[in-house]
């Protein structure tokens, strides 16, 4: 275990956390946020080899013997798009998070109880 | 043929040009979005045609690599059934929210396509990481579209659901991360053969991460909150695909990840579904919200589906065999149309309470189609859920999984209870208002109800023993007939259904034997004769045709059953047809539905039963081979009986039978009391005739059955005489009549049984005699109270005549037939000796004497009321049958050997000892002698000679008024006053103190009670804080995991 | 066994017999209450005299065709009881109509009179018939827990349900009698024998201080004398049965007659001694009391005759 990977556990129970503990809407996006952070960072760091390069395929890496010389590329990749679906989500609820504010003139999450049971 | 990546191509092409071709006008973009849905409806049923033809599985694959390189999509029968079903879901929804589509920006449109795009995606890929874009797309999608409504409920169950999903989502990436990492690959097929489960706890943690994550989408209990709250404020067309699409896509998803999951993981699957489906049916009961109730009734069906999948899996099913297809393919489906079905009902009714759906009642057909939904979900014939449940417990049973068994009928039995009430709300509700359906709205609710339909119809063809089932089609064809020309009026109905039944009867009856000869007649025989009195109705009748050939086929279906699936199918078409005909009458809501609860109950206590016996018997349906079965006879036995006895409404199991026999139509009331009761004792006929005094270590159970059935003729009696309703008087008479036939069944002996099928043919010849009198005469009279009523003799004199016959031949008293299970009772006490259950069942039955007695004085006798001075006659249709069954009574009074020989010598095929021994007419036991001719003729003479005596020695009689009698030299100013009717025995309720209390309702008021409380309690689990669901899902997962990888 | 013509004679005779006795046993024990009562009393013949007028009586009205017919049921209830008893053991002649059933005919032949006779009444549309007959009804179902359980003890006792088979197999002395080989169930059977005679304590049925006579209240002149008949006949019936299934029956009348009358004393003696009971309180009785007894004697004889 890298310590990369302990950084990001480390973030995704600070996003809990926050998640849990916060009342303000808005910050428990940030918690959701820190939180979706945590996780890519753990997926880089399965990626990662030591002391290997980026995998892209240009004059710096020899493209016979590549396999050995780069990181894993697909966790990258893989980030990559585990990153724009986290905005995409964020940016919803952020959206959301307005919107309930134009309803009730309130972030705490305590005063949405309308349905229950 | 197209290929399936053109229903990705279409929507994502659709989804970014329909915003370019909407300021071509809303008709434009309208036009290609529905193209694009039924053009992704198209691909997928065109390959659902050519697989089914024997095409093979085809294999997308994407940037010109084979996987594990690459991602792939593939298009299987099972994808190509669910994806079908997803695109049907997304054009009918699609058309159904038209209305949406039109008044709100094109967004609405694109979102919409990505969502139904997303679910297509999530069933096709085969890439972990690849489902997880789809997962998301979808997710996103619906929390886009949820945001389109800016109603605040809403918006915060939206935003619930993002917390929750994005909870899944970063589960999911975790999990997937680290399988990548320990098999080098995110190919989902390629993965599983990589994994090393065994090896490595830290696999092992991943794929439980993994599977987390699926299952919080699934909505587990009880971290489930959010989805309720979905399910409640999000838009009727938008929910129905989030609870059947999105659903439908996470199980395939749970489907496609089964290969990693080791048996460990697959029992906690079973134990999270069936758990979540048990939770969430109780907490429905409490549920007043139709939509949040729909979302119970969802989250059940899912983890119903998902429980029972792993659990398959885990027995070592082939996970895409044909028992998996069928059972959880099959649970599934139906929860799929059905639900969907039911949100769009929702949403063209828009009543948020369950109790204001009653103008359901305006619109027939969406009425039917609610009917076919709630019947759908709850799992009678002839749908889905009926043919996978009764599959289920027989592969079940056959592994031995009882306890599985127990708690999935337990749930289905909670879900079948808010249903029914709500089904029952609906058709007694007064409607006031009228509903517009347009054609975008009712269309597919339409479709989704011929779906189902055909959907079980065609389940009804695959499931083990199908062939069989034949035997109900042409029924069942004829009730879809009679359903299509329910607007007839009612006589051109009733003229059709008697020929038609009669037809039947006249080709069925010669063929039976034996005791089934005797049941055939009562059942077909007396039906037809009891379809009579419909002529007395008036209009069309709607609904009351289809069903009642319903019940008579079940009825028809059981004399004709030979294997354990016809048996069955028959009994559930008989309850569901009985239902729907106890239903019909004014006050009957709640007591139909107790019927339906504890007629589902007995039902599955019965298919338990079923389901053992298959597995004892070598697989095999066969019913004839009851007789033959070795292991577990004895719990075989009690759980067929259980379900037998509540038919019988033996006591403890009776409380349906009062309100439901006693509110019940005219005709319906002899067609459930006099028939249909005798079901129960057919079936006990079949068990006990197969298995002969069965044992729970020194005691007989029919020893104990002996005493139900005496306790069951003194309790039924004793209540009879306290009713001041007339029919009720009668249905508890019934009560108790029928614990005489349980009674003489248990004896097992050739006079017992004697004795039993007597009681059970004078009960059917004076029940039906009775419950048509006192049926006409509340016709006419409109109360049913007797002590509005008296000296009715005078105004209706047929039906006095009817009522007094009748009161004989059931008190017993000689020389009618009734005498003769009296005599019988007392023969077999004696040969068999059970004389302390005798007296407590010959006492119950001399207590009779009261209730008979009430019923024909406080009504005919006594002082005629002022507003029943000029009541008629009841009409002649209800007349005539009561002049048969008369002369029926009086034959069987006359000459008791022609009818009781001919079944004595039936009964020497199981009890050859101990038969009557007849000497012209009279009959001889080894006790007594009976000669029933002889009775009557001494009987009769005498009569004419006192009779003769008194007109002789009479002088002319002067008739006098009504208020002539001697009364302190006064005249009672109003009939009133001197009319005893009420509370006319509250001598012996005094007397009798403990005796006369209901415990059994007590009992199970109590147990209901339980229940509901128990609901309201946890349901307060869900606040509506979505913090609050975010600990429950964190909760569970830690709970989970202790569970399944801490021990 | 079997039916000959000849035997509607006999039974004629018998029934002429019998109702004399009973018209006598009425005035007899009228006349014993009386001076029990230290009064004078009727005259012992004064059933006859009151039958005679009571069939005289030319005033008549009727409420309707059940009430017309109610006497008519109940005295074909009390004729068919006795005719369905094998009255003298071992004649040919004097057994009346017993082929055409067993002593469960006679049990629930009783219950015909009781119910045409209620029929009757309750047209008449006075309230204490009404009354009458819910007493009346809800006391005999009482009174028959007794009833039931002495015949099923003599059934299981002598495994036969036929009066003359019972009767035969009592033959030979007192020794034989049910009433010395199963005092238990004899016992109950005295019981029920009480409870049916509608004599004190028994009997709030007729109460005449509270409902004037009860059922027969509207009952007059000709219907009066058919009721007053099966006054004679119904429990003369009852007394034979008893007579014949627990004191060993008789061979000749006057054997009968002597057993007869002894029996129903017992029932005047004990209805003379006691006061009433209200209805409520006899079904108590009988559920608690006489139930409590019978069971006990019930599984007594079980045991003792298996």
């Amino acid at each position: 275990m890298t310590l990369i990977t302990i950084l990001g556990l480390v973030l995704i129970m600070i996003g809990l956390w926050g998640m849990l503990t916060q009342k303000n809407i808005i910050k428990i996006i940030i918690g959701f946020s820190i939180m979706d952070t945590g996780v890519h960072l753990i997926m880089v760091s399965i990626g990662y080899l030591k002391d290997r390069t980026a995998p892209i395929i240009d004059s710096a890496v020899d493209q016979a013997n590549a396999v050995n010389t780069v990181v894993d590329p697909i966790p990258s990749a893989l980030v990559l798009t585990a990153i724009v679906i986290g905005l995409a989500v964020t940016a919803l609820m952020l959206s959301y998070a307005i919107k309930l504010y134009e309803k009730k003139g309130t972030l705490d999450i305590n005063e949405f109880k309308e349905l229950k049971w | 043929m197209v290929n399936p990546i053109y229903i990705f191509i279409l929507a994502l092409g659709a989804g970014f040009l329909l915003t370019l071709f909407d300021k071509a006008g809303r008709k434009v973009s309208l036009t290609i979005f529905y193209a694009v849905l039924a053009a992704m409806v198209a691909i997928s049923a065109q390959w659902l045609i050519a697989l089914l033809g024997g095409s093979e599985t085809a294999m997308i694959f994407t940037a010109g690599f084979k996987p594990p390189f690459s991602i792939n999509l593939q298009m299987g029968l099972e994808e190509a059934i669910f994806t079908l079903a997803v695109n049907m879901l997304g054009l009918l929804s699609g058309l159904y929210l038209i209305k949406k589509f039109n008044a709100t920006k094109v967004n609405a449109m694109v979102l919409f396509l990505m969502m139904i795009m997303g679910i297509n995606g999530l069933i096709m890929t085969r890439d972990m990481f690849n489902l997880f874009v789809f997962m998301e797309i979808t997710s996103i999608a619906t929390f886009a579209m949820i945001g389109i409504d800016r109603d605040i409920k809403t918006l915060s169950a939206g935003f619930k659901y993002m917390i929750a999903s994005g909870i899944a989502s970063v589960l999911f990436l975790i999990g997937t991360i680290y399988l990548y990492r320990f098999s080098g690959m995110l190919h989902i097929d390629s993965m599983a053969v990589a994994l090393d489960m065994a090896s490595s706890q830290a696999t092992l943690l991943a794929v439980f991460i993994l599977l987390m994550a699926i299952v919080i989408e699934l909505k587990p209990f009880p971290a489930n909150g959010w989805a309720l709250d979905v399910y409640e404020a999000v838009d009727s067309g938008v929910v129905a695909v989030i609870a059947a699409g999105s659903s439908a896509g996470m199980l395939f998803a749970l489907y496609k990840i089964t290969p990693l999951l080791n048996e460990t993981l697959l029992l906690t699957v079973a134990g999270i579904g069936i758990t979540t489906f048990v939770a969430s049916n109780l907490m429905g009961l409490m549920q007043k919200n139709a939509k949040r109730l729909l979302g119970y009734s969802s989250i059940g069906q899912i983890g119903l589906v998902a429980g029972v999948f792993a659990m398959l899996v885990y027995l070592g099913y082939p996970i895409n065999g044909k028992m998996v297809m069928l059972i959880a393919g099959g649970l599934f489906i139906n929860h799929f149309v059905a639900k969907a079905g039911l949100f769009w009902l929702a949403g063209i009714l828009n009543k948020e309470n369950t109790e204001d759906w009653g103008a359901l009642r305006k619109k027939p057909i969406y009425l039917f189609a609610f009917g076919a939904f709630i019947l759908a979900l709850v799992g009678l014939p002839p749908f889905p859920s009926f043919f996978a449940k009764w599959q289920m417990v027989m592969i079940f049973a056959k592994d031995n999984q009882f306890l599985v068994i127990a708690f999935i009928l337990l749930g289905t039995l909670l879900e079948a209870v808010y249903l029914f009430r709500w089904l029952g709300k609906i058709l007694e509700s007064e409607v006031k208002e009228k509903i517009k359906v347009s054609f975008a709205q009712g269309l597919p609710v339409i479709v989704a109800t011929l779906a189902v339909l055909g959907l079980g119809i065609y389940s009804a063809t695959i499931v083990p023993g199908a062939g069989s089932l034949n035997i109900f089609y042409l029924p069942l064809l004829l009730i879809a007939a009679l359903f299509v020309l329910d607007f007839l009026p009612v006589w051109v109905k009733n003229t059709l259904v008697i020929l038609l039944m009669g037809f039947y009867t006249w080709q069925l009856l010669p063929g039976l034997e034996g005791y089934r000869f005797l049941f055939g007649v009562i059942f077909l025989v007396g039906g037809v004769i009891l379809l009579i009195p419909g002529y007395a109705f008036k209009g069309k009748r709607v609904g009351f045709y289809p069903f009642a050939v319903m019940m008579y086929t079940g009825l028809a279906g059981l004399l004709i059953a030979e294997n354990t699936l016809q048996f069955f199918t028959a009994w559930e078409l008989m309850t569901l047809g009985s239902y729907f005909l106890i239903i019909r009458g004014k006050k009957a809501k709640p007591h139909a539905l107790s019927y339906m609860l504890f007629s589902l109950g007995g039902a599955y206590a019965m298919l338990s039963g079923l389901g053992l016996f298959f597995s004892v018997n070598g697989n095999n349906l066969d019913l004839a081979l009851l007789s033959s079965i070795t292991e577990s006879t004895s719990i075989i036995y009690i759980l067929l009986v259980i379900g037998f006895l509540t038919k019988l409404a033996s006591m403890g199991l009776h409380i349906w039978l009062p309100g439901a026999h006693g509110e019940a139509e005219t005709d319906v009331s002899p067609m459930v009391s006099a028939i249909l009761l005798k079901a129960g004792m057919f079936g006990l006929v079949v068990v006990m005739s197969a298995i002969q005094n069965p044992m729970i270590g020194n005691v007989s159970i029919n020893y104990v059955l002996s005493w139900l059935g005496a306790i069951t003729v003194f309790g039924g009696n004793l209540m009879a005489i306290y009713q001041e309703d007339a029919k009720r008087l009668l249905a508890y008479s019934s009560v108790g009549n029928l614990g005489y036939v349980l009674f003489g069944l248990t004896l097992m002996t050739h006079l017992g049984w004697l004795t039993s099928i007597t009681y059970a043919l004078n009960h059917f010849l004076f029940k039906a005699l009775l419950f048509l009198a006192i049926g006409g005469v509340v016709w006419r009279v409109k109360t049913k109270n007797m002590y509005e009523m008296g000296g009715l003799i005078k105004r209706m004199p047929i039906s006095f005549i009817s009522v007094l016959i009748g009161i004989i031949a059931l008190s017993g008293v000689p020389p009618l037939s009734g005498f003769a299970g009296k005599w019988l009772t007392y023969n077999v006490l004696i040969e068999k000796g059970w004389v302390l259950q005798g007296v407590v069942l010959i006492i119950g039955g001399l207590i009779a004497f009261l209730y008979c007695f009430r019923l024909i004085h406080t009504i005919f006798l006594g002082q005629l009321k002022d507003n029943h001075r000029k009541v008629k006659e009841a009409p002649l249709p209800i007349l005539i049958p009561q002049v048969i069954f008369m002369f029926a009574i009086m034959f069987f009074s006359a000459y008791p050997n022609m009818v009781l020989r001919p079944v004595g010598d039936f009964l020497i095929k199981y009890f050859p000892q101990g038969a009557i021994n007849w000497q012209n007419g009279v009959a001889f036991t080894a006790f007594g002698h009976w000669d029933g001719l002889g009775v009557l003729m001494i009987t009769g003479v005498v009569f004419m000679a006192v009779f003769g005596w008194l007109l002789l020695t009479n002088r002319k009689t002067q008739k006098v008024g009504q208020f002539n009698i001697v009364y302190a030299a006064e005249r009672p100013s109003r009939p009133e006053l001197t009319h005893v009717g009420y509370n006319f025995f509250a001598h012996y309720r005094k007397a009798l103190g403990v005796l006369s209390k209901p415990y059994a309702e007590k009992f199970w008021d109590g147990l209901s009670e339980l229940f509901h409380s128990t609901a309201d309690f946890i349901r307060k689990l869900y606040t509506g804080n979505g913090q609050t669901y975010l600990v429950h899902i964190i909760v569970f997962i830690l709970v989970v995991y202790a569970f399944a990888m801490g021990g | 066994m079997g039916f000959e013509p000849i035997k509607i004679l006999y039974a004629v005779i018998s029934l002429f017999i019998i109702f004399n006795v009973g018209m006598l046993l009425n005035g007899i024990t009228r006349k014993i209450g009386a001076r029990v009562g230290r009064r004078h009393g009727i005259r012992f013949y004064q059933p006859y005299i009151d039958l005679v007028k009571n069939y005289a009586l030319r005033s008549n009205i009727s409420h309707g065709i059940m009430f017309y017919l109610g006497p008519v049921f109940r005295l074909t209830g009390g004729i068919g009881v006795y005719l369905f008893i094998p009255v003298i053991y071992g004649s040919q002649y004097f057994s009346n109509f017993s082929f055409a059933g067993d002593m469960v005919l006679v049990l629930y032949f009783i219950f015909f009179g009781t119910l045409g006779m209620a029929l009757g009444a309750g047209e008449s549309g006075h309230p204490y018939s009404a009354l009458g007959i819910g007493r009346g009804l809800a006391q005999v179902t009482a009174a028959e827990i007794p009833l039931v359980i002495a015949f099923l003890g003599i059934a299981v006792q002598y495994q036969s349900l036929s009066i003359t088979e019972i009767v035969g197999m009592q033959q030979g002395g007192i020794m034989n009698w049910t009433m010395v080989t199963n005092p238990l169930i004899t016992v109950v059977a005295i019981i029920a024998f009480l409870g049916s005679m509608m004599r004190s304590p028994f009997d709030v049925v007729l109460a005449p201080q509270e409902i004037p006579i009860g059922p027969p209240t509207e009952f007059h002149s000709t219907f009066l004398g058919v009721l007053q008949t099966n006054r004679a006949i119904f429990p003369m019936a009852k007394t034979v049965l008893f007579v014949n299934l627990f004191f060993g029956g008789a061979t000749n009348w006057g054997i009968l007659i002597l057993k007869a009358f002894i029996l129903y004393m017992v029932s005047v003696v004990v209805g003379t001694v006691f006061p009433r009971f209200r209805v409520d309180q006899s079904i108590r009785w009988f559920y608690k009391y006489a139930l409590i007894l019978g069971v006990i004697a019930l599984i007594a004889t079980t045991f003792m005759f298996k």
